[in-house]
């Protein structure tokens, strides 16, 4: 009886996984550059490149690097949920469309959301551990993302 | 049994395999403008978000988030209410780059009611956004610009007030009078 049961749940377990596969959401990963890319409205150095890459760009940016399990459904949909949210708060590939007003406001952002150790988010370096910065990465982003504030003010 | 794990090993395989789906985006294009200028109207921007910014204010100067976000809120409102479509292009224009500033804003202090550090950090760029609003479309009352020079490491920021009298939104009931009036904006 209790075999038959739970072979019964599993078979359930299983048409459900297999269904919930079906349905995907669309990847973030365009290749190309967009005029609009950070790095075409401020200087951003190698170093500074990197870290934005590695710690941010995943949620940040057009391009996504997923991890395998990504393609587990509903981990793909909870991973899609993350990423459009963090990229409607902050999308490096289209900082060059913000306003200045809008550009100022989330350099400044990054600068307290780094110094505060809000970002990157505890749940992603859990998985990411590559992407937690370290205390020295933390003070060149932090003096980047102020410098990157002057140059944007004295230019307009 | 062995049949079931088998089938989810082999589903598990194939869906690590389905990977290649792209996505373009859609990007928005925001001008920046420079604030000018416009005298009060009928249809003034100010009239009711002033009012929720002073809300957020005055709670965040005794320490009080949840009030805080309650405010923040409320300003979200008073910016989704508001008619754009009565605004000249050019008012429009200063109207949207402030309020798309300043609603994200609004919407992360009412989001952060048991974080008032947090909250004064956005509070702190949303006070320059009601400066520049109060400034191009007036108010039709009298506000104080004051600044706090301890604020952020002595980086220092600015506030806005209803009131002659200092009271602090940044430091709060540490430091309730800490600051000073810059400007009187009538």
């Amino acid at each position: 009886m209790h075999l038959r049961q739970a072979k019964k749940a599993g078979w359930v377990t299983l048409v459900v996984l297999l269904a919930v596969q079906l349905i995907r959401p669309a990847r973030n990963t365009s290749g190309q550059a967009l005029p609009t890319d950070i790095k075409n409205s401020i200087t951003v150095p190698v170093n500074i490149q990197a870290l934005l890459q590695t710690s941010c760009y995943d949620c940040h940016s057009n391009h996504t690097n997923y991890p395998w399990y990504a393609n587990l459904e509903p981990v793909g949909w909870l991973l899609n949920n993350h990423v459009q949210n963090g990229k409607k708060q902050l999308n490096f590939s289209d900082f060059g469309s913000y306003s200045i007003r809008r550009q100022l406001s989330k350099l400044k952002a990054i600068g307290s959301q780094v110094q505060d150790g809000e970002m990157p988010l505890l749940s992603y370096t859990w998985m990411h551990s590559n992407a937690k910065l370290r205390k020295e990465d933390k003070i060149v982003l932090i003096n980047w993302a102020r410098q990157a504030m002057d140059s944007i003010s004295v230019k307009n | 049994m062995k049949t079931l794990i088998i089938a989810i090993t082999v589903i598990t395989a194939f869906a690590a395999c389905n990977s290649n789906i792209t996505s373009t985006d859609k990007k928005s294009n925001n001008t920046t403008t420079v604030a000018t200028a416009i005298p009060v109207n009928n249809n003034n921007p100010s009239k009711g978000i002033v009012e929720h910014y002073l809300h957020i204010k005055n709670a965040l100067a005794k320490d009080d988030g949840k009030d805080a976000a309650m405010g923040a809120k409320k300003l979200s409102e008073a910016f989704a209410k508001f008619d754009e479509s009565s605004l000249t292009a050019e008012q429009k224009k200063t109207y949207v780059d402030i309020s798309t500033d300043a609603k994200e804003h609004a919407e992360h202090i009412g989001m952060n009611g048991d974080k008032v550090e947090h909250q004064r950090e956005h509070f702190a760029m949303l006070s320059k956004d009601i400066y520049d609003l109060v400034k191009a479309f007036g108010s039709g009352q009298t506000l104080y610009q004051d600044y706090c020079p301890m604020y952020n490491s002595n980086k220092g920021a600015i506030w806005i007030s209803e009131t002659k009298d200092i009271s602090n939104p940044y430091l709060g009931t540490k430091m309730p009078t800490c600051g000073s009036v810059k400007e009187t904006i009538k």
